[in-house]
């Protein structure tokens, strides 16, 4: 089986977030970018296929900036993919997920793929557009918020749930198709030190970035809230009370219910 | 001249579900009523269609999507685009849920248009759509400038409220289903399972929410924060150690592994308030925590707080909320 996992270089959980100096978008200096959450668990979930369908091959493939992506790629590889491909663009060009998505399905059309992965969304713009524009662009099945992603040899298809607002629902569909991941795994691996090293000299594709339309997509505001001052507490004697207050509360000054 | 707006409702037990009715809201406060249409797919679609005139839309189209298979997002793009092109909507609006946010990615590319999701504001101004949208899991917010022509919109759920109006008549039709491409005939469908045991609301949808932590230490103890959520007819949720530990599943799991609600209300019930729970939860409008530790992180983005022992005070806020909501 040939799977593509998309991934990206995200701002780390924990970055202090910073407004840059055009307040338009974030202050990436000094920031370090880690694999966005749900593409390591596409990444978790491309090799435990890749471990259960012999003759399998994963190819990582990332687009942006130096040296970000590229580091993005090493780690990815470090955990057991076969390939990486960077389609480097310029640091502060287009953010804008469609221009991604059809910059990767043209360098994705020209790949091998049964089976496209990436994350539902990535932690920073959220945008969970990556996955149904891929699916669309390629002409091929696309789903969000899959979880249970198997491949069921005897009858050549990937069966999956996907998480919904009205349930689970139950799918099968023979490839390609294109997966936008929810799946959280408790325990995904963590690449080993040999493996890093060996990724550090591991060979980068570059591919050309081709496909985008200019986009009509500019960032005007990026904006900070107010630092929250901290919950008001609330006073009591007994639990009653405390039941009492909060209600009221609720009602009366949050009017959150009647 | 202001071109139409294209609202893709989405039809849940037979009804339009209440996000399709705020997006409605909001396209029509963007131009008219008028110049608004409605759409809806799938089983149960042409009863469904009739529910727009809620909100005042009168002309509503709907489609099959092809008897006997599934309405998801990308099968029914291609539709949507011709329906889109034919009625010359400049801008597409749908509630970002699943649906919605696979709708705008597949649409986007399929119409040509730029998209955002996760949408809490929106206006029109010279010529172009500008959006606020929260972003890092609510730890900031963006605007961005849409110049089109074409913009496709998925609305963060419960940022806009269901307009009340007059109910208008409406007028339904069918519009014709456009195959997409020939590889999703062998896409099925195979189950729906309901969600929520218990009959509360789903957790994405709710707009109150209950979730529990560490702090109810065993999994028996859960029913306290079930019972709350139960007299405010509220969604339960939990912390990633609730559902590390197996004593709730992995889809009642709030944060950065799992879901990010926003709803109107959010009380978090023994948890501590790890980064990775805040983000999933940090953008809801009211935040109440009960927890015995008064250092907890928790605090920090809550609105209001109560220390104590979460075994005297939860049963004591349920009792309260029982009495003043009445049986």
């Amino acid at each position: 089986m040939e799977i593509v996992v998309c991934v990206k270089p995200v701002p780390e959980a924990e970055t202090r977030l910073r407004v840059a100096a055009d307040g338009a978008r974030l202050d990436a200096e000094g920031v370090k970018f880690v694999l966005a959450g749900y593409d390591e668990s596409a990444v978790e979930q491309a090799l435990l296929l890749k471990e259960a369908v012999a003759g399998s091959t994963v190819h990582a493939i990332a687009l942006g900036p130096a040296p970000r992506t590229e580091e993005v790629l090493r780690a990815a590889v470090a955990l057991g993919c076969d390939k990486a491909s960077w389609i480097e663009v310029p640091s502060g060009g287009s953010d804008d997920p469609l221009d991604a998505a059809r910059i990767l399905a043209a360098a994705i059309r020209g790949l091998p793929h049964d089976l496209v992965l990436c994350g539902k969304q990535a932690g920073d713009d959220e945008s969970g557009l990556v996955a149904g524009a891929l699916a669309e662009a390629l002409g091929v099945p696309g789903f969000g918020y899959v979880v249970d992603l198997r491949w069921d040899a005897a009858r050549s298809r990937f069966t999956f749930h996907r998480a919904v607002e009205s349930g689970q629902e139950s799918w099968e569909c023979p490839g390609p198709i294109v997966i936008g991941l929810q799946q959280a795994w408790n325990d995904p691996r963590t690449a080993k030190l040999p493996a890093i090293l060996k990724s550090r000299k591991a060979t980068i594709t570059k591919i050309a970035a081709s496909g985008a339309a200019a986009s009509v997509a500019t960032p005007e505001k990026f904006e900070l809230p107010a630092p929250r001052t901290g919950a008001k507490m609330i006073e009591y004697r007994t639990p009653q009370e405390a039941a009492e207050k909060l209600v009221r509360i609720l009602r009366e000054d949050a009017k959150v219910f009647p | 001249m202001s071109r139409r707006t294209l609202v893709v409702g989405e039809v849940r037990q037979g009804h339009l579900a209440d996000v399709s009715l705020e997006a409605a809201g909001r396209a029509i406060e963007l131009t008219e009523p008028t110049a608004v249409v409605g759409f809806v797919a799938g089983s149960g679609a042409e009863a469904a269609a009739g529910e727009f005139a809620r909100v005042g839309i009168a002309d509503v189209r709907w489609t099959d999507a092809g008897s006997g298979s599934d309405a998801s997002a990308g099968r029914i793009a291609p539709t949507v685009a011709a329906l889109a092109r034919e009625i010359e909507a400049d801008l597409v609006i749908v509630g970002g849920t699943t649906f919605g946010r696979d709708l705008a990615g597949a649409l986007a590319i399929r119409w040509d248009a730029v998209s955002a999701t996760g949408v809490t504001d929106v206006r029109r101004e010279a010529g172009a759509i500008h959006v606020r949208r929260p972003v890092f899991g609510g730890r900031a917010t963006e605007t961005r400038r849409l110049a089109g022509p074409r913009v496709v919109l998925a609305l963060r759920p419960h940022a806009f409220a269901v307009p009340s109006v007059t109910p208008t008549t409406v007028r339904t039709s069918g519009f014709a289903f456009v195959e997409p491409a020939p590889s999703w005939r062998e896409a099925k469908l195979l189950a729906l399972e309901p969600a929520a045991a218990g009959g509360g609301p789903a957790l994405a949808d709710a707009s109150i929410v209950v979730s529990g932590g560490r702090g109810v230490r065993a999994p028996e103890n859960f029913r306290l924060v079930e019972e709350l959520a139960a007299s405010l007819g509220a969604a339960v949720g939990a912390s990633r150690a609730v559902t590390d530990a197996g004593w709730r599943p992995g889809t009642f799991q709030v944060g950065q592994t799992g879901k990010a609600v926003s709803p109107q209300l959010y009380i978090a019930v023994g948890i501590s308030g790890a980064i990775q729970h805040l983000v999933g939860m940090v953008s809801s409008r009211v935040i109440v925590a009960i927890n015995s530790d008064p250092s907890a992180p928790i605090f920090r983005v809550a609105d209001y707080g109560i220390v104590g022992d979460l075994f005297q005070i939860v049963p004591a806020l349920t009792a309260e909320i029982r009495r003043v909501r009445g049986p």
